[in-house]
């Protein structure tokens, strides 16, 4: 095996990385955003919120990724009649897909908290909502972060699902210097070592996060 | 200050509050005692709302608060409660646990939230356990610290359910001097507890409860000495 290679087509490696932490940075973030409010929804005490939610999360959960982003690459022009851009598709579909699997984590979370801390807020005179945000959230977050992390990391990977849409992120890029060397294997070594790191690094990062909001245990 | 018509409440079919008729004047310690599964700290929990009544009518302070339309969270500003479990908030350090109210209900500024919360911990004598979390203090200065957290509030009445069943027995006097500390002040309690010795010493007015409904209400010295209900004296004589 030999990566030769890799001094001409390293600047698609580092490109396609570049994509790919953009692509999966704002998928998270948004993914989170909408996690969070269908999470929301499916503890509402209105029953049509809870049962969007329910929709929404079953139908993400009972479809592959990859159809999802082609349904968001073909499907949303059409839906809004307009050209978008292929990024943009992709971020969509990739936090719409996320949203689904963060809104499960965070019920969990919210429930998992004892539903005596909920009681006390009330009973003190706080609103619901004042008693989410101030006691129930945090302490929710906490419970989260370890499940939450791993979802950050599941959909960093499934980014690479994107270059089928045509966004030249790092597995994309992999796949053209494939194309260009004619080396089927090693350029995909150079991605998968690129992805170990990047998940690596956000592993590192989350188990500082986590570590620090135990300090007040 | 509170009166309460005809209560009922049943979960899921099974109905746990079958009609009481209460009430409590200002300045009166109200002991509720019965046997596990009777209903007193369902009945207890209905005067706040937390859980909410089928049927009948609480009327606080004039007031009937079972209606539609209430300001539930305007009502238990002046009610206090302390619960079985402390449930202090955890992710909060003890101070911040006693000014959250003060700061989001009362609205006061954070200074004088503060302070307020800094005389309450003095009187406890936790001033130096302002910074600290829950999870670093023992049952009963938690149990101390929830109960400082309720009194911040100036409630007109203060709620106890069991509030020394979870602690060790070591810890139960100093949680129990407290709340007679508060009974001597004058604050209007009720109290759902299993300490008969408590509610023999301070209390104005014990009430036996069964099956959902009041058996039998007396002084405390005519009710543990003189029982008319046979339900009440097999129940002392188990506890007693």
């Amino acid at each position: 095996m030999s990566f030769d290679f890799l001094p001409r087509y390293y600047t698609f490696y580092l490109t396609g990385l570049k994509m790919t932490i953009i692509l999966a940075f704002f998928a998270v973030i948004f993914g989170l955003v909408i996690g969070l409010v269908f999470a929301l929804m499916k503890l509402s005490h209105f029953g049509l919120l809870r049962g969007i939610s329910t929709a929404y999360i079953n139908f993400i959960r009972g479809t592959p990724l990859m159809v999802q982003l082609y349904i968001s690459y073909y499907g949303l022009p059409a839906l809004l009649g307009l050209q978008l851009p292929d990024m943009f598709a992709g971020v969509i579909a990739l936090a719409i897909n996320s949203g689904a699997y963060v809104a499960e984590i965070i019920r969990a979370g919210i429930q998992a908290v004892d539903k005596g801390q909920m009681e006390a807020a009330r009973s003190l005179g706080l609103t619901k909502t004042q008693a989410m945000t101030n006691v129930i959230i945090p302490q929710a977050v906490k419970n989260i972060l370890p499940a939450l992390g791993n979802e950050f990391i599941v959909l960093t990977k499934d980014s690479s699902v994107a270059s089928v849409i045509g966004i030249h992120e790092l597995m994309y890029n992999a796949d053209t210097v494939r194309g260009n060397t004619f080396l089927p294997f090693s350029p995909l070594i150079i991605a998968a070592v690129l992805y170990f790191l990047l998940s690596y690094v956000l592993t590192k990062i989350l188990g500082r996060m986590e570590r620090r909001l135990k300090a007040g245990d | 200050m509170i009166k309460v018509r005809n209560l009922r409440k049943s979960f899921g079919g099974l109905e746990v509050i079958k009609g009481v008729d209460f009430e409590i004047k200002k300045g009166e310690v109200v002991v509720i005692i019965g046997p596990s599964g009777s209903g007193k700290s369902t009945f207890l929990r209905c005067l706040n709302r937390l859980e909410e009544p089928d049927g009948g009518e609480i009327i606080f302070e004039g007031d009937s608060i079972t209606g539609k339309d209430t300001d539930i969270n305007k009502l238990r500003e002046k009610i206090g409660m302390v619960f079985q479990l402390f449930n202090l908030f955890n992710n909060l350090t003890v101070l911040d646990n006693i000014t959250l109210a003060l700061r989001k209900v009362k609205k006061m500024s954070d200074a004088e939230a503060k302070q307020t919360a800094a005389a309450m911990l003095k009187r406890i004598g936790l001033e130096n356990k302002a910074g600290a979390f829950p999870s670093q203090l023992s049952g009963g200065q938690k149990q101390r610290v929830a109960i400082v957290r309720a009194l911040a509030m100036e409630p007109d009445v203060m709620l106890f359910d069991e509030a020394t069943s979870a602690l060790d027995p070591e810890m139960v006097g100093e949680v129990l001097d407290f709340m007679k500390e508060l009974c001597n002040e004058g604050m209007t309690i009720i109290a759902v507890t299993h300490e008969m010795g408590f509610a023999k010493e301070v209390a104005t007015r014990v009430i036996f409860f069964d099956e959902g409904k009041i058996i039998e209400e007396n002084s405390p010295k005519e009710l543990f000495e003189n029982p008319q209900n046979e339900r009440t004296k097999l129940f002392l004589s188990k506890v007693l």
